[in-house]
């Protein structure tokens, strides 16, 4: 126990910590502000290629994830709460919209996403491909991190999006073909129910989330140091990260919002 | 266009010289290490120790990073690997600098690049399937004849060759030695730096400042 919380580790990690926050606020400040550079050619393809891999080709992984998901949850609240329609909107607009579709689709783009952006940016510098771009007079930020940045936040709030409404309308289609609730009627509450208030705060917590994975890939890729090892510890600590801000995100933004 | 003054940074001790407009120069080292740290410090991404590197009449390393990477859109840089995109494809490869800093897009490129790869390599086969490869299934000659293609695009004013003939066919490094010695006269006041192995081959090169280091 001594070990674990000894001043040395505690301060290691802090330090750690307060780097990585350095280094991510540098990264975003650099995007915002360079964003044009989305109008290049070749930084355009970059960006497209980023939403391919990050949105459509996580649509089958999520479809799944999202169908079933709303079918568990609008079958464990009929089995709480007996057939209501009213409730039953309510609940999986605030399980939903609210949480899981945020959580869990940034949950599946971490793992697909962000390990493989941040080996990817590693193995570029470890190859000197960072280098060979500098070389051309091509600045290696504007061309691989804006657009995979930009690319990245896009595709987990397009995809949270389509979660969240894929899972809505299967949970709901499931519970009115097993226990007859109405299946219009219970989307039209769904829908109603939906104030702008809920919009806002899911779009928020979307777009700190796609920020949070896309900076966080793209700056572990970035200080991986000069060897074939620091590639795939690049891409775990990235994952690691991922996974420990969006938690501590969610629910500072649940506190912040709904509380 | 090229001046180094008391140069020292790792194997290389107190390197000066001066390259003006016009200018081929032949920099020929005994080892990889010192030919390895000449281009790095020539390329824009390893200072030296001591002493002033300045390229334009700018001395590049009091440059912060945005302006250095800037200056280096005048030059053209031919890495001994090829220093390709692993995930871009040779055409891809090819066009990016020039498309990159809006010289020229793909359409108006194409003629030239296949002019250029075709004197460089008379058998040079199926271009096409060529330009769709990524640079990990290119062969060591076709990796170079796509660094040099892509630094030629943009039309620099300085041309840095990394053993460039090194690993090839006589036949394959006479073709590139001729075809960047003809590019050389295509733009005025271009400077064109080869870096060389202490062979009798790269005795050939005509330059007008020849120079070992070591």
């Amino acid at each position: 126990m001594t070990g674990f919380l000894s001043p040395e580790r505690v301060g290691r990690s802090l330090f750690n910590v307060a780097w990585y926050a350095q280094g991510f606020f540098v990264l975003l400040r650099h995007a915002l502000g360079n964003l044009a550079m989305l109008a290049l050619g070749p930084t355009r393809q970059v960006f497209l290629k980023q939403i391919y891999f990050t949105g459509v080709e996580a649509l089958g992984a999520v479809s799944f994830i999202a169908v079933l998901s709303g079918i568990v949850i609008t079958t464990q609240i009929t089995s709480l709460v007996g057939v209501n329609a009213t409730l039953t909107a309510k609940i999986m607009l605030w399980t939903v919209v609210r949480e899981l579709g945020p959580l869990l689709t940034a949950i599946i783009i971490i793992a697909r996403s962000s390990s493989a952006a941040a080996s990817e940016l590693a193995a570029m510098k470890v190859h000197g491909e960072l280098n060979a771009l500098r070389q051309m007079g091509i600045d290696p930020l504007d061309y691989l991190i804006v657009p995979r940045i930009a690319g990245i936040t896009l595709s987990v709030m397009a995809v949270t999006f389509y979660f969240q409404m894929t899972a809505i309308v299967f949970g709901i289609g499931f519970t009115s073909l097993t226990h007859g609730i109405p299946f219009a009627g219970t989307l039209a509450s769904v829908v109603s129910l939906l104030s702008l208030h809920e919009v806002l705060a899911s779009f928020f917590k979307t777009l700190s989330f796609g920020l949070v994975i896309s900076i966080t890939s793209c700056y572990y890729g970035l200080r991986a140091p000069l060897s074939a090892t620091a590639i795939p510890q690049a891409a775990t600590a990235a994952v690691m990260r991922n996974l420990l801000t969006i938690f501590f995100l969610d629910g500072l933004i649940t506190y912040a919002v709904f509380l | 266009m090229i001046r180094l003054e008391n140069v020292t940074r790792g194997a290389i001790h107190g390197l000066s010289l001066e390259i003006t407009a016009g200018q081929v120069c032949r920099l020929t080292v005994p080892s990889r290490d010192i030919k390895d740290e000449l281009f790095a410090l020539l390329a824009g991404h390893a200072p030296p120790e001591q002493g002033q590197a300045r390229l334009f009449d700018i001395d590049v390393y009091a440059l912060a990073e945005p302006q250095r990477i800037g200056l280096y859109r005048r030059v053209g840089v031919v890495p001994e690997a090829g220093g390709l995109i692993s995930n871009l494809k040779a055409w891809e490869n090819i066009l990016l600098p020039a498309w990159y800093h809006r010289k020229l897009d793909a359409a108006a490129a194409e003629p030239r690049v296949l002019a250029l790869l075709r004197e460089a390599d008379p058998d040079i086969g199926d271009l096409r399937t060529l330009m769709g490869k990524l640079p990990d299934r290119l062969t060591a000659l076709e990796r170079r004849l796509v660094a040099l293609v892509r630094a030629l695009l943009p039309e620099p004013e300085l041309l840095v060759y990394d053993f460039l003939t090194s690993g090839l066919d006589a036949g394959a490094a006479d073709r590139l030695l001729r075809l960047t010695q003809r590019l050389h006269g295509e733009k005025t006041g271009r400077v064109s730096v080869y870096l060389c192995p202490d062979d009798a081959a790269s005795e050939t090169i005509r330059a007008d400042v020849a120079r070992r280091v070591d």
